[in-house]
């Protein structure tokens, strides 16, 4: 990882007016604006085609920003992309892995990618084989690994270089109760030891409830609120995320697919 | 580099290692296993089976002849008209029968006198048809049987008209060919057929490890890309600390190395499938005058043919890597195989059967196809056909570099993640209702 810090220490990552356009007119997302610090959980929540997953690949610099710009440890994703992969980690919903590769080639394969050195590329392996609870297994090729331990190897994965900030969509997709749990707590643990920035998208309120310092609501492209799970509840005067979501949704009057509803 | 030796672990799976071995290793025992089943095939047709009903001095004399010449002769019995079953259950394909009458027709040829018209001898050849194989139908026995009676029948007719064994020679080779070939600005004195021939035999399995190798590499990096981005792995890669372009680089470079192997096991393992077929028919040509007119490939010309070679599978290599990245799924890049296929299918079958150059208006269409010019080049360069082979070579090229831009403008552009090609689907009667009724696939 590079030794490069923002101009706010506190910030991992400052988004400034973040938007995608496809056609003229037509915004997947549309001046987004927020921050994270380090060692802070920010999740974003929002109905499907909300915007969340293209606001999270134009700050993975995985798609460019039409406008805006965001800066990832101070620097631009719109100019110095280079610079903010090597302080990031990303990982997407419903990802896999190679299928030919043992999952301890895969950790050794990206440790080669992430670290600066031999030495650090061992001592990432170390951390993942300790993080995905896999053991024997991880001599084992991918292809027969069950959608959960593939989803822990990633998971361990995206964590093992302690990232500036890791971007998680959906973290705990596939994983049983239990699992996700493990998940949820070795987040906040490395938020916390290592002041790691995590921002998070997940459709499941529980674990947002749980896991964020503060939640960011998007919808339409626009992200309409941001707060702690606290505040959100005590400004829409309910009990859960999941009502605050469903409160945003109706005010708003945003279209909810059948995949949404069921 | 660990990009590199990944995309090799991934294409180079134990299943082409496999795969590669059966192809140099395989091939090769199959050319000895048809070697050998050709020669046996050749043993057992050069078998005289012959039914002399007649049994006159002649035919008896014929028999005798063949026999002291070595030939290897099986009397049989065959009676009637129907030879079904009698060849069946002698376990014959093949039969020369000297019918009755036979010694009476050469006797009233000796006794005629002049003037009178003489009628040709009958004998009969019965062939039972057990296969449409090239080799399966090989009847040398039978063939050997009627040309020795006719050689005995032209002899006492000749011998009756009181010709000279050196007029007889005379005329059964009244002229005397002198064949001259020109290739290029070389000159020699050899069958233009005969060396056509010969080149096509010994050169015939190059375009089909061409057609091979198209195909084949097109799917491999084809389903490589396709799964990375169907899996997401190309999204995790991506966003990884590493440039685009190296992601691509290490992408086309594994691909062309593991080709390359291919093309290498395909040359060797077809070269010796085919050597013993190739062998037998080039065996009439005086091989030194195949050198002097430079019809086999010099050194330079293997490494040109080799050069047009790999342009075409870069050329491949790239378009299969933009058409992997638009697959929507497994099912839709087999799909997007499609046009690959036809565009090596197309100048492959039609210049098996006949030269591209010669096709008239309809070889522009052929020459924008760019593989048309790697199955021509072997020709080309053989005929030193120098501006045909630049030609093809610098129009590849061209190609090449607009492929590989287009496949590093999507690669380092929103594209690779956004496009995906649908064929028709949103257009669908099908589409509209699913988008109607907000049914997901």
């Amino acid at each position: 990882m590079t030794d490069a810090y923002p101009p706010n220490e506190k910030n991992v990552l400052e988004v400034r007016g973040l938007s995608k356009q496809y056609k003229k007119g037509v915004y997947a997302s549309e001046k987004v604006s927020f921050d994270i610090r380090a060692g802070e959980v920010f999740a974003l929540i929002g109905p499907n085609g909300a915007g969340k997953t293209t606001t999270i690949r134009m700050i993975a610099t995985l798609l460019k920003a039409t406008e805006g710009d965001a800066l990832v440890a101070g620097y631009s994703i719109l100019t110095e992309p280079g610079k903010v992969r090597e302080n990031i980690t990303y990982l997407p919903d419903e990802a896999g892995a190679y299928k030919s590769m043992t999952g301890m080639n895969y950790l050794k394969f990206m440790a080669g990618i992430f670290a600066p050195d031999k030495q650090s590329a061992d001592e990432y392996v170390k951390r993942a084989v300790d993080m995905c609870g896999l053991g024997d297994r991880l001599g084992d090729k991918i292809g027969s690994y069950s959608r959960g331990m593939i989803r822990k190897l990633l998971l361990s994965r995206a964590v093992m270089s302690h990232p500036k900030l890791a971007i998680l969509d959906e973290p705990t997709s596939g994983l049983d109760i239990l699992n996700a749990l493990e998940i949820r707590r070795m987040i906040r643990d490395l938020a916390a030891t290592y002041k790691m920035g995590f921002l998070l998208s997940s459709h499941n309120m529980l674990e947002i409830e749980f896991v964020s310092d503060r939640v960011g609501i998007i919808a339409n492209g626009h992200l309409l609120n941001v707060g702690t799970p606290a505040e959100l509840k005590a400004q829409y005067g309910v009990d859960n995320l999941e009502q605050v979501f469903e409160r945003v949704v109706k005010d708003n009057e945003i279209h909810v697919s059948s995949e949404e509803r069921a | 580099m660990y990009l590199l030796k990944k995309e090799l672990k991934e294409l180079l799976t134990p299943t082409t290692i496999v795969i590669l071995i059966l192809c140099v290793f395989g091939l090769t025992a199959l050319g000895s296993i048809m070697d050998s089943e050709i020669e046996e095939s050749s043993e057992d047709t050069g078998k005289i089976n012959i039914c002399d009903q007649d049994k006159g001095t002649f035919s008896s004399a014929i028999i005798d002849a063949m026999k002291a010449a070595d030939y290897e002769v099986n009397e049989v019995e065959l009676t009637g008209d129907d030879y079904v079953q009698q060849l069946k259950n002698l376990d014959l394909t093949s039969v020369v029968i000297i019918p009755q009458g036979f010694d009476k027709q050469m006797q009233d040829i000796i006794a005629s006198g002049a003037g009178v018209e003489l009628k040709p001898v009958n004998i009969e050849m019965v062939s039972r048809l057990e296969s449409l194989s090239l080799t399966g139908n090989l009847e040398d026995g039978s063939m050997m049987a009627t040309t020795a009676i006719d050689s005995a029948v032209k002899t006492v007719v000749y011998s009756k008209m009181g010709v000279t064994p050196e007029q007889m020679a005379m005329l059964e080779a009244p002229v005397a060919l002198k064949e001259t070939t020109i290739v290029g600005d070389k000159q020699a004195e050899a069958s233009a057929t005969m060396l056509s021939a010969y080149v096509m035999m010994s050169s015939m399995f190059v375009p089909i490890v061409i057609f091979l190798l198209i195909i084949y590499s097109s799917q491999m990096i084809m389903n490589a890309v396709a799964t990375e981005k169907i899996d997401k792995t190309l999204e995790t890669l991506l966003s990884a600390p590493i440039s685009r372009l190296s992601v691509l680089l290490a992408k086309m470079t594994a691909a062309s190395v593991v080709s390359a192997l291919y093309a290498v096991a395909f040359l060797i393992g077809f070269k010796d499938m085919m050597g013993g077929m190739t062998d037998t028919i080039s065996g009439a040509i005086d091989s030194s005058v195949v050198s002097q007119l430079g019809l086999d490939l010099s050194m330079g010309g293997y490494i040109m043919l080799v050069a047009q070679m790999f342009l075409s599978l870069l050329i491949t290599l790239a378009v299969s890597l933009i058409l992997g990245a638009l697959a929507k799924d497994a099912k839709s890049s087999q799909t997007l195989l499609l046009p690959i296929m036809g565009m090596v299918m197309i100048p492959y079958m039609i210049s098996m059967f006949t030269d591209i150059s010669a096709l008239g208006p309809f070889k522009w269409v052929l020459y924008a196809i760019p593989y048309s010019h790697t199955f021509m080049a072997q020709t080309n360069i053989i005929l030193n056909d120098m501006p045909a082979y630049f030609g093809g070579l610098i129009y590849q090229l061209v190609l090449l570099i607009i492929c590989m831009g287009c496949a590093v403008k999507m690669f380092t552009s929103d594209k690779i993640f956004t496009l995906t090609l649908n064929f028709g689907e949103g257009k669908s009667k099908y589409a509209k209702a699913r988008k109607k009724f907000g049914v997901k696939q």
